[in-house]
């Protein structure tokens, strides 16, 4: 469960004066009550578009200031928001910028987390140097990208800064584009990247595990994915990584369909000889049956999304599962 | 027995006050840039913690044509816009009356005989005994003449012991000399005026709280001294970055270099902290000493080997803050075809028995990302076995951090197992800040410098063998450099240096620690 904040401050501030502006407001906050620690386990540079800061986002409150501030009372890190201005702009400079601090827990425990927003129409080349500047370099940096990586362009800088790339393919308007992106990335190891809806495929993938149990692999099954509309890169996901995980590879391709009739999220049949498994991911749980077999029911985890993103932030190893599921995908190409 | 003076009776067992004699602090430079920014904002604030001897005068001496009123303001403005402390007006009415100012060249007889007059009067009026500290705020080639005009007017004596009253001090600002022989000429003419032990070689870096910690935090703690060694430490890193560019000093720099401005003095100053053995006790001879020990035990780099653990840069336009900033050949006052590097990488070795094998990176530049000034020490990693066997999720090695600027203080990254069923490691930081832990502002290290020559402690600075151990071991690097036609690489303003910094420590198998 997200901690709660219990205190917020805020100043204007400029790109120049972030730093002292923040030890003002530290000042500030250690004076207004108990004593209070400065935590910092990482550094979450977040990129989102200016009119993004308080469009409502739904359940998810992508990159929204109340999205960010849920995820940093979990996975407390220094937050610097770039606030994009939309445009083909020129090299400038920052427009303007701000700092805050959100303090979360009890007065015996109180803890602070520290806020860096810049506002800026900078060029890619340009971007570098303010992020940079801002870094606490000894902590690992994920670059969370809040926007559509199908439709905007992702920045090279912030990708060279971090460790890790955070994003979440069901806000994709066009699959293909947006694993054309990924793809690649995962492939060059040059960060690691996490899909906030791969995370969704968990209790899939663990559920498949035990139903093919007893299943020989020499012959090549028949797999299909049938998904509702706006779930294409999650079959696409699915599809990868049953290709990246069945031998051969590229015979295990699954057929995938878009059915808007369908009720469940996605349907997974696996046509095994004369055995037949067949997967249904719904909004709470994965049903998998198989002939001759009692049915597994996985539950889907009970997270909200920012407890799912902490747990990404904290994971520093790189998830092979996904990349190798991104690759099959790349080798593949996404049909349109 | 002797008996003891009823001050010294006063002052027994009073270990909390520094023990400050009456003094006249002066300051040839005394209306110059390093006087309203450093000087005198950081003798208010020595004034303002009741620091300061009761009795005492500060004189500037310069050119400029101001009365002591005039200079009064001149110090005003400076502490206003330079203290770490705003000025408050009741404890400006206490520290004005001691500042004064006379308008003369030293290096003629007729200003020599006006400073001369002019301290003997503020003495008088003040009732100081005559110990006097010259602050030398001139350029480097305006040292030798000084001291000699000051010898000249009979205002030194030489010191025979540390004792003797009234005492004369001097006090030197880096560069001392741009090679080894133009070093050893300024000492020579340093000490035909002053005793060592009068002298006082002030390098900023070895007055900063947290440089004055690390012989703390590794001597005063059990738990850290027994690991610093090749047995325990892969390799250590120091960084002294700059955000900003050459600014105005171009005349200055473009002698210089990165090299003589920062490696040769702040560099290997913290490089001997870091690695000095435990001295035996904290007597400033006993610290320098051993200090000293570790500049000798430095592996030269010469000949082709400057080459191969060497890297020189000079940054190019790019970008500071999303701002396009110029290279460094288009910054005012340097010539456009400049080989000034403002960028040096290295590789060091130590060779002793404690850190043999142990690789000191050492980098420092201008327009770099941040101002950040660090000392990290990585121990060597934990066997692949256990929590560390997984190839894709290698563990973090500690690596305990020293933060010299700017929010100062120290961190130990260790791997801890984050809350919940499965076992997974999240490199945390056991971290230590000045600013937090202690609350307000830390002394300015100019403050701990002047109340040390006050107080005869010369443990923070530079010995003249030191001085001459660090330009002899650069020598040799600044002779290839010179002999070499090759391009000078040059790096992006607003990045980490050529790529071939990177490559430097990447060749080993490391990388430099992100700021």
């Amino acid at each position: 469960m997200a901690a709660a904040v219990v205190e917020r401050t805020w100043r204007d501030s400029t790109p120049e004066g972030v730093e002292d502006d923040l030890a003002a407001l530290w000042r500030d906050v250690a004076g207004s009550g108990p004593s209070i620690a400065r935590a910092v386990m990482a550094n979450l540079v977040v990129f989102r578009f200016r009119e993004r800061r308080n469009r409502p986002g739904g359940e998810r409150r992508n990159g929204t200031d109340e999205g960010i501030e849920a995820l940093i009372g979990l996975h407390p890190s220094r937050t610097i928001v770039i606030e994009h201005e939309r445009g083909d702009h020129a090299e400038q400079a920052p427009t303007s910028a701000g700092v805050g601090i959100s303090v979360f827990g009890s007065a015996a425990t109180r803890y602070g987390v520290e806020r860096i927003v810049v506002r800026s129409a900078c060029a890619d080349v340009s971007l570098l140097s303010i992020v940079r500047r801002f870094l606490r370099g000894d902590r690992p940096t994920s670059v969370w990208w809040t926007e559509d990586l199908s439709r905007d362009v992702l920045s090279d800088a912030l990708v060279d800064l971090g460790r890790q790339l955070i994003y979440d393919s069901r806000d994709w308007h066009d699959v293909r584009s947006g694993f054309d992106v990924v793809a690649p990335l995962a492939a060059s190891h040059r960060i690691d990247v996490a899909d906030m809806n791969w995370r969704r495929l968990d209790p899939v993938r663990r559920a498949l595990a035990h139903a093919v149990d007893g299943l020989q692999p020499a012959t090549s099954p028949r797999l299909s994915v049938r998904h509702r509309p706006g779930e294409a890169a999650l079959g696409w996901l699915l599809a990868g990584w049953l290709a990246a995980r069945l031998d051969p590879p590229q015979t295990a391709w699954p057929a995938i369909e878009e059915s808007a009739a369908a009720d469940d999220v996605l349907t997974l049949v696996i046509d095994h000889g004369a055995t037949r498994v067949t997967t249904r991911l719904t909004e709470d749980r994965v049903h998998v049956s198989r002939d001759g077999m009692a049915p597994i029911i996985v539950p889907s985890p009970r997270e909200q999304p920012a407890e799912a993103m902490a747990a990404e932030l904290r994971t520093l190893s790189r998830d092979t599962a996904l990349a190798d599921a991104l690759a099959a995908i790349g080798r593949r190409g996404v049909e349109s | 027995m002797t008996s003891a003076t009823l001050v010294e009776q006063l002052a027994a067992g009073d270990s909390r006050t520094p023990q400050t004699d009456p003094v006249t602090i002066v300051i040839f430079g005394g209306a110059g840039d390093l006087a309203h920014r450093k000087l005198l904002p950081a003798l208010y604030n020595l004034h303002l913690d009741g620091l300061l001897p009761p009795r005492l005068a500060i004189v500037g001496v310069g050119r400029g044509d101001l009365n002591d009123d005039q200079y009064r303001d001149f110090a005003k403005d400076g502490i206003s816009q330079f203290s770490r402390r705003t000025i408050d007006d009741s404890v400006w009415q206490t520290f004005a009356p001691a500042l004064f100012f006379v308008s003369a060249s030293i290096d003629d007889d007729h200003g020599l005989a006006k400073v001369g007059a002019r301290l003997d009067t503020v003495e008088h009026e003040r009732d100081l005994p005559g110990n006097r500290i010259y602050y030398l705020a001139v350029p480097p080639s305006l040292f030798g003449t000084t001291v000699r005009q000051l010898q000249r007017g009979r205002f030194v004596a030489r010191q025979q012991s540390a004792d003797d009253r009234p005492f004369a001090r001097l006090i030197v600002e880096k560069p001392i000399g741009r090679d080894l022989d133009s070093a050893r000429a300024i000492n020579d003419a340093l000490a035909a005026v002053f005793d060592e032990r009068q002298i006082y070689r002030i390098d900023h870096y070895l007055g900063k709280e947290t440089v004055q910690n690390i012989l703390v935090m590794r001597f005063a703690n059990s738990i850290f001294e027994p690991l610093f060694n090749q047995k325990y430490v892969d390799h250590v890193q120091i960084t002294v970055a700059e955000a900003e560019g050459v600014g105005t000093r171009a005349g200055y720099y473009e002698q210089a270099g990165a090299l003589r401005d920062m490696v040769q003095n702040h560099l290997l100053q913290l490089l001997a902290l870091v690695s000095t053995e435990p001295p035996r006790s904290l007597d400033a001879d006993v610290v320098r000493e051993n200090k000293l020990q570790v500049l000798l035990s430095l592996r030269p780099i010469a000949g082709d080997a400057v080459d191969a653990n060497v890297v020189r840069g000079q940054y190019a336009e790019g970008f500071d803050l999303g701002k396009r900033v110029a290279g460094y050949r288009a910054e005012k006052g340097v010539a456009p075809q400049s080989g000034t590097e403002t960028f040096v990488a290295l590789q060091v070795f130590i060779d002793n028995w404690r850190w043999a094998g142990v690789p000191f990176f050492l980098r420092t530049g201008k327009r770099l990302p941040k101002r950040a000034s660090e000392i990290s020490v990585h121990l060597k990693a934990v066997p692949p076995i256990l929590f560390n066997a997984h190839p894709s999720g290698r563990l973090d090695p500690n690596v305990l951090s020293i933060r010299i600027q700017p929010d100062e203080g120290f961190a130990l990254g260790i791997s801890s197992k984050i809350p919940g069923p499965k076992v997974q490691i999240y490199p945390v930081q056991m971290d230590f800040r000045y600013g937090s832990t202690f609350g307000g502002t830390s002394p300015e290290a100019y403050e701990r410098l002047l109340l040390d020559v006050m107080t005869g402690d010369q443990t923070l600075f530079m010995r003249r063998d030191q001085v001459e151990a660090a330009w002899r071991w650069v020598m040799p690097i600044l002779d290839r450099w010179a002999a070499s036609s090759d391009a000078l690489p040059t790096y992006a303003a607003g990045s980490w240096g050529p790529a071939a910094a990177d490559t430097l420590i990447e060749s080993t198998g490391r990388q430099w620690r992100p700021l």
